[in-house]
């Protein structure tokens, strides 16, 4: 054997992959993951020709030009979209303030209540409020007319009534980001303000506000971006008062026969406009330094506290959701002929809640565990790598966010059909989809997390010399630890309460949990469905409490 | 043309030649008798095969039952689903065969237009159940074995007593037009085939105009029934103009304060199509499936669980829990399909455009 051949097999020997091949085949197939799809959507808006032919029969621009038809529901949902988002930051900023600067009492029980909606599907707070606030049969108009008054007190069924429930129940995110911020801020100059005579409300004006301003921003731009592809509140709320919304006006254009993919696909695609305008005013705001706003560490403290309290801590609309479910027809004035076990029975019976509760939890425990391993190193890939693109591959991989995953599904769906390999049907499509979709989500908590450490630590294991996946294995892995757990509860509890996307992917044998309440809200009753929405929370609950309780258990151990 | 001359002259072409080899393989076979009821299918192979996946629209406890009834009868085979309106079914179903996924045994839709449409496409398989037999020619596809008519749902109107007063409550079709109700008025959206139907008999009885005055009532259009009875039941809406008897049932005996009312002029009518498809994974299950559900044993199951509540096309039909027939009510059904299947396209812009989408 010659000598050159002896060095060749020595290096191959040696040969580990570097961090720039490795970044390239992870960030290549995560982007490949989001474009792929999203390829198909655009053809789809571009087909004229016998809407259900795949491939199109011809292209055009004849569907963009319809939009105008459409105008209406753009403007209804630019206007709840924008509604929500104002009431979920100014809430989020007034509770965030109150919770991180103020010592009023009770702030860890107002922390835990703060978090409750991430714990339930949005559908759930929507039936609830319907239930609350309908203008005939709202609870609180039941009671308003039987003390005599006339008419209603309040009405769920507008617009402002659903941007209500969307701002509570989709944008308390806002508050998990706004307040995080204002914990990470150095008080040292709100205590000047003070010191100098301004009081705490001008302080709070004058100071905390301007430097939580970017973070703001950024947290609008995000909320604002959830607002735009919400479906459970527009759906419950909106149809009763004829309000669409695009995500509603999508799902009934899908749903008709024939069934116009190309109109919903060119609505979806004009929202990418909208989106990526605001991706970018995003990614502006981040670049210009105020990246702590849209930390990972954001999410941390909140979520990964999951106390006995917050299960306790149950607000109205969760005991109307359970009063609902033991009745036969919901009234506010409980009569005992009423109350029946019917509906829990109804709902253990069904193949929804036998096969597809399971199915969702082990899909969240799959994408969560999987998401964190895949979106920690490409937040690593792009705020540690220098590798040359990696803005871009954060652009890309920031698509799913601009678009209502409702629509991103009818991409997955004619990509994925005629992939070679057979995942169409499978749980493994389903994964793949929620890996996909919540690729924002994650990258968006974990790089939070990354750029608050600092680049010296990884600089000095590189001195000493230690390989880049020695360094990844040993400092920043473990340095990223709690962004990453919070980052796999945020992926579990997002992946068990997805539906825009499992609407259309499951198959028979891979079915999921919230289609199917949905589902039942449809074809049975507001009672069935409050029945299933509960039992799905109740099995989140304890599938997060026996994990809590093992890795306790395990920390533990490991400390013995 | 009527509708055996309208589907004869649109499937001829298309669906014989690819009907031909199934179809003579299928009269090959002799019928044997499972249970109570006769079948083309292979017991033993369907057996054998274990499973049958079936595609439809009704809701996840309706198909739950139905499912469940079928596994009683053959504990052997294992039956899944997928749940989608009609619409987005088709759709679906359609997409995984042009992508050349064949994973569907029985498909039932709540639409002849898609159910004919799949014909022309080659999708149905020619099974021509020994139980079509107590069937009309006129409820079979034509050629027979595409798919069949399985059960009747119709609708009237319904209202909430507590809140119509008795001398309002409509007695007519032309009474949803009746100003009192504006704003209190619900319909179904127009992904329904039932809707589909309503809107073309009675646009034939009172002329073009009389939906776009409907249109002044400013209705509220939901996806299903059920959400318009619980909407009704609770008084959020004070009249149903798409009231199914099967959704009245329902929440009648919940006790809910609704009426039915069945105008003179007739109720309009449709019907759901239920076929073994083409390429199906489980042959042999899917034939039983639909022998089954074409038997008295299956089609007890759709006429009798409330959940379903269809009526029964067989000939030799019992009544329906409620102790009626269908043949006690006076159903509008189209007369003309040709004119039917035409009419859609102008069905969903005109409906659209009135529930404000």
């Amino acid at each position: 054997m010659s000598l050159s051949a002896v060095r060749y097999l020595q290096r191959a020997r040696s040969w580990r992959p570097g961090p720039r091949l490795v970044s390239v085949l992870v960030g290549g197939g995560a982007a490949v993951l989001v474009l792929y799809p999203i390829a198909y959507l655009l053809q789809a808006s571009l087909s004229v020709g016998d809407p259900q032919a795949r491939p199109p029969e011809a292209y055009g621009l004849a569907n963009f030009a319809d939009l105008p038809r459409y105008s209406h529901i753009f403007g209804n949902t630019l206007l709840v979209a924008g509604v929500a988002t104002v009431l979920a930051i100014v809430f989020g900023f007034v509770m965030g303030w109150i919770l991180s600067r103020t010592n009023v009492p009770g702030r860890a029980a107002f922390e835990q209540l703060m978090a409750l909606p991430y714990y339930v599907t949005p559908l759930m707070g929507a039936l609830a409020w319907a239930l609350i606030g309908s203008p005939a049969s709202g609870f609180v108009n039941q009671l308003w007319r039987a003390l005599g008054g006339d008419g209603h007190l309040v009405d769920i069924n507008t617009p402002w009534g659903i941007a209500w429930v969307m701002a509570l129940f989709e944008g308390a995110v806002a508050f998990v980001m706004i307040g995080a911020v204002m914990k990470s801020m150095d008080p040292a100059l709100e205590e000047a303000s003070q010191v100098l005579g301004a009081g705490r409300l001008r302080t709070m004006l004058r100071v905390t506000l301007p430097l939580v301003l970017p973070g703001v921003l950024g947290a609008a731009v995000f909320v604002f971006a959830e607002m735009l592809g919400s479906f459970s509140a527009a759906l419950v709320l909106g149809l009763p008062s004829r309000f669409y919304v695009v995500t509603t006006a999508m799902y009934q254009l899908v749903s008709q026969y024939p069934p116009r993919f190309p109109t919903a696909a060119a609505m979806g695609v004009s929202l990418f406009a909208v989106m990526f305008a605001m991706v970018w005013v995003y990614r502006r705001i981040v670049s210009a330094g105020s990246y702590a706003t849209i930390t990972g560490k954001a999410f941390r403290p909140r979520v990964m506290d999951v106390g006995r309290l917050r299960w306790s801590l149950l607000g109205v609309p969760v005991l109307t959701i359970v009063y609902a479910s033991f009745q036969r027809l919901t009234t506010v004035f409980p009569r005992v002929d009423n109350f029946t076990l019917a509906n829990y029975a109804t709902a253990l019976s069904l193949d929804a809640v036998r096969s597809a509760l399971w199915n969702s939890l082990l899909l969240g425990f799959a994408t969560a565990s999987l998401g964190v391993v895949l979106m920690g190193f490409l937040a690593w890939l792009i705020y540690r790598s220098r590798l040359p693109g990696a803005g871009l591959i954060e652009y890309v991989l920031m698509f799913p966010q601009a678009v209502p995953r409702l629509v991103f599904a009818f991409g997955m769906l004619w990509a994925w059909l005629v992939f070679p390999i057979p995942i169409y049907g499978t749980l493994w499509l389903l994964l793949i989809a929620y890996l996909t979709v919540f690729l924002p989500l994650g990258l968006r908590t974990i790089s939070g997390v990354i750029l608050q450490i600092d680049r010296s630590l990884e600089e000095s294991a590189q001195m000493c010399g230690a390989t880049w996946g020695h360094r990844l294995r040993t400092v920043t892995m473990p340095l990223l630890k709690p962004g990453l757990v919070a980052a796999w509860l945020l992926l579990f509890i997002a992946s068990v309460r997805e539906l825009g996307a499992s609407i259309l992917l499951m198959g028979p044998k891979s079915k999921v949990i919230t289609p199917a309440i949905v589902e039942s809200w449809f074809s049975t009753s507001s009672e069935l469905t409050a029945a299933l929405a509960l039992l799905q929370t109740l099995a989140v609950a304890a599938a997060l409490a026996i994990m809590f309780a093992v890795a306790r258990r395990a920390v533990q151990a490991g400390g013995e | 043309m009527n509708r055996r001359g309208f589907v004869k002259t649109a499937t001829f072409a298309a669906a014989a030649p690819l009907a031909h080899a199934p179809f003579a393989a299928a009269q090959s076979r002799t019928a044997t008798k499972v249970l109570d009821f006769q079948t083309l299918a292979d017991v033993a192979k369907a057996e054998q095969e274990g499973e049958v996946v079936y595609y439809g629209h009704d809701g996840e406890a309706g198909i739950g039952v139905l499912l469940d009834s079928f596994k009683k009868d053959f504990p052997k085979i294992k039956t899944s689903y997928v749940r989608l309106q009609t619409g987005a079914l088709y759709a679906k179903i359609t997409a995984e065969r042009s992508a050349g996924r064949f994973g569907v045994d029985v498909l039932q839709l709540s639409d002849i237009s898609p159910a004919i449409d799949f014909q022309k496409k080659g999708g149905w398989e020619v099974h021509v159940s020994p139980e079509l037999t107590a069937y009309k020619a006129e409820h079979q596809s034509a050629p027979a074995g595409h798919y069949t008519w399985g059960g009747v749902s119709f609708a009237g109107i319904s209202y909430n007593r507590v809140k119509v007063k008795p001398e309002q409550a409509p007695k007519t079709w032309k009474d949803i037009l009746n100003p009192a109700f504006k704003d209190g008025v619900s319909a179904k959206l127009a992904t329904s085939g039932m809707q589909h139907a309503q809107w073309y008999v009675l646009r034939k009885l009172y002329g073009n105009d009389f939906w776009q005055e409907f249109a002044k009532q400013r209705p509220k259009g939901f996806d299903a029934r059920a959400q318009l009875f619980d909407r009704l039941s609770k008084g959020d809406d004070r009249m149903c103009v798409l009231a199914e008897y099967a959704g009245y049932t329902l929440f009648a005996e919940k006790g809910a304060e609704i009426e039915f009312v069945a105008p003179p002029d007739g109720l309009p009518a449709t019907a759901f199509f239920i076929g073994v498809v083409n390429r199906a994974p489980h042959p042999e299950a899917a034939k039983l499936f639909v022998d089954w559900a074409l038997a008295k044993r299956g089609q007890a199951v759709y006429q009798n669980q409330k959940i379903l509540l269809y009526g029964s096309l067989r000939t030799d039909a019992p009544p329906m829990p409620t102790g009626k027939r269908l043949a006690d009510f006076k159903l509008l059904f189209p007369t003309d399909w040709n004119d039917y299947v035409a009419s859609h396209p102008v069905f969903v812009k005109e409906w659209n455009s009135i529930m404000g989408l």
